[in-house]
């Protein structure tokens, strides 16, 4: 008959540690799950429901994003691929911009031959695009890294 | 003996309930939103254990968006199956597609608001912008060129960072929708 408490007792506290598994879990995510908001041009990596700022994403600023989802492998392997792609995306953009700029600045110079214009806005065209593609690519990644992320929060 | 018995019962019983009860306020509208959900796992899930559930939930049903050249698609879960496209004036229903959360609702509206405004300032501000560069291209005296440029580039600002407020909105949105998620 002694037992009998024992054994409940031992459930019961099965049953907390279920019970708190499940509150952990949610209160996890409302404090730890990350998401990307922009700010004046820059992109911010928020956490949880207050909205935390934990890094900011800007021309020639970044933040090391592996490091902060290294819990999640899956993450960790598209941050990676954000950090392949955002550093030359950033520089064949401003490349390309300045080469834009120079063309129009050459084209209103006189007596200058009109290929080195054409040329230069092709060019500073071209760098542009392949650097915005490359941009594209990397904050694809960095969303994909953050999804996992949250995915793979304990 | 027998009040021994029903003491040591009730001494169990109590932090059971207190947990259940807690667990119970936090999930409540997790469980509204599954039931409204229209997962076809659902039959399954009071029969598998929480945390295998709501892996596979936030697995399959988890949401996130991709850009592609000015527009954005929605994907949904670890197969990324794009489930519509949002951007330059295009009319996808987010709030309908996240319908089962409040608060992203709250902010997929907030989204709608700013990309379309965002969209319609930054077309704007361009074309305003390209005239004043033709007109300066054309006849350099005129004193109506700087003042389009000006506003041109006035209007793609503007236009820029609402469509920027539009897809942080969007983000809460899906981060919202995901929360909600059975976890």
């Amino acid at each position: 008959m002694l037992r009998v408490p024992g054994i409940l007792f031992i459930v019961s506290c099965a049953l907390v540690t279920q019970a708190t598994a499940v509150i952990a879990q949610g209160s996890n995510y409302e404090t730890r799950a990350l998401r990307i908001e922009g700010h004046h041009g820059d992109t911010r990596i928020v956490r949880g429901a207050d909205g935390n700022v934990v890094g900011t994403i800007g021309i020639f600023r970044g933040v090391n994003v592996a490091q902060l989802v290294a819990e999640s492998d899956r993450a960790t392997l598209e941050a990676k691929r954000f950090a392949h792609d955002y550093g030359p995306g950033t520089v064949f953009l401003s490349l390309g911009i300045a080469t834009l700029g120079a063309s129009i600045g050459v084209s209103h110079i006189n007596d200058v031959n009109r290929s080195i214009t054409t040329g230069l806005t092709l060019a500073g065209t071209g760098l542009i695009v392949y650097g915005a593609g490359r941009l594209q690519n990397a904050y694809n990644a960095l969303e994909r890294s953050i999804w996992w992320y949250n995915r793979d929060l304990k | 003996m027998k009040s021994r018995f029903f003491r040591a019962l009730s001494l169990c019983a109590l932090p059971v309930s207190v947990v259940a009860a807690s667990a119970a306020a936090q999930q409540t509208g997790r469980v509204a939103t599954s039931a409204t959900s229209t997962k076809p796992s659902s039959g399954t899930a009071a029969q598998s254990p929480v945390g295998v559930d709501s892996s596979r939930r936030y697995d399959s049903q988890a949401l996130r968006f991709e850009a592609r050249w000015g527009s954005a698609d929605i994907k949904r879960g670890t197969d990324g199956v794009a489930v519509g496209t949002v951007g330059w004036f295009r009319d996808f229903d987010v709030e309908q597609l996240v319908v089962a959360s409040p608060r992203a609702v709250a902010e997929a509206r907030s989204f709608r608001k700013d990309n379309f405004r965002g969209s319609l300032a930054a077309v704007a501000g361009t074309v305003t912008l390209l005239s004043g560069i033709v007109v300066t291209s054309n006849s350099s005296n005129n004193a109506a060129s700087p003042v389009l440029i000006i506003l041109g580039v006035g209007g793609v600002a503007w236009g820029a960072q609402h469509l920027q407020l539009g897809y942080s909105a969007l983000s809460r949105a899906f981060w919202w929708y995901n929360r909600d998620l059975s976890r």
